[in-house]
């Protein structure tokens, strides 16, 4: 008698179900995280383009190609056995730096690192990124309310995207 | 995912700056790797991570997923003398924490 019956009651049941589970892991912290981590910029770290990233961490500004920035990306430089790790190492005589970022052009996501130092911080600022292919190696300087780029071209063996 | 190595951190002060240099022990899987199954690993990767000097902020560093595995970090910070306290913490987009602290020498 109840086939339709017991198949409505069954949708029901599951409906239910799910409805609590949602509720549960809402109100259970595992979605805390990404709230505390409102302030990481999401949209600008899952980009696609370098353009993407830039205008979702700065805005369209005005960008100074600029000497004053001493950029090594790979050891030897511009070289890298493995993408995986390549040694970054980024030097400045620029003062009241309010950002660095890294990004990379050929990752699947260009950008690597955001560092947001104080006044109590100096260069040289050395870390380890990965990079997927051959690519150029951007980074951004915000100082004195201004961007310095520089970029470094980068040859790679084992790409380390993975 | 258990981490079996431990961070690792040291700083040292010469006068003029404190040099410090960290080593987190973190796999930083980006979501797009796989095992040796041919599975894709989850992402998990460290998002934010902070020092400070005697409780007083001195960086913070966002990363995404191109930040190598074990991520290195090794910067300056001005003044500072030997016995001041060096904390860093992390967290890493599944929640997990961490913390390591040191002391100047």
């Amino acid at each position: 008698m109840t086939q339709g019956h017991n198949k409505q009651r069954r949708k029901v049941v599951k409906q239910v179900i799910s409805a609590t589970t949602l509720a549960l892991v809402a109100s259970s912290g595992l979605l805390l995280p990404q709230r505390l981590l409102a302030h990481w910029p999401r949209e600008a770290f899952n980009a696609k383009t370098v353009e993407d990233a830039l205008l979702a961490l700065v805005g369209e500004a005005e960008q100074l190609d600029d000497d004053s920035i001493r950029f090594t990306v790979g050891s030897p430089p511009s070289y890298a056995v493995n993408g995986a790790s390549v040694p970054v190492e980024l030097e400045t005589s620029l003062e009241n730096i309010e950002r660095v970022i890294i990004l990379v052009e050929k990752n699947p996501q260009p950008l690597a690192m955001l560092i947001e130092p104080t006044e109590h911080m100096v260069m040289p600022f050395k870390s380890m990124i990965k990079i997927a292919e051959d690519s150029d190696v951007m980074a951004v300087v915000r100082a004195n309310g201004q961007l310095y780029t520089t970029s470094r071209s980068v040859r790679i063996d084992v790409g380390g995207c993975a | 995912m258990a981490i079996q190595a431990r961070d690792r951190i040291r700083a040292r002060a010469n006068g003029e700056y404190t040099t410090v240099r960290i080593l987190l022990a973190h796999p930083m899987h980006t979501g797009r790797g796989m095992d040796e199954n041919e599975q894709l690993v989850p992402a998990e990767y460290i998002q934010d991570i902070r020092c400070w000097r005697n409780k007083q902020e001195m960086l913070s560093v966002k990363c995404g997923t191109a930040t190598a595995r074990n991520p290195y970090f090794a910067f300056q910070l001005k003044g500072g003398e030997p016995g001041d306290i060096i904390t860093v913490r992390w967290v890493d987009n599944l929640g997990a924490k961490g913390t390591v602290e040191t002391t100047v020498t």
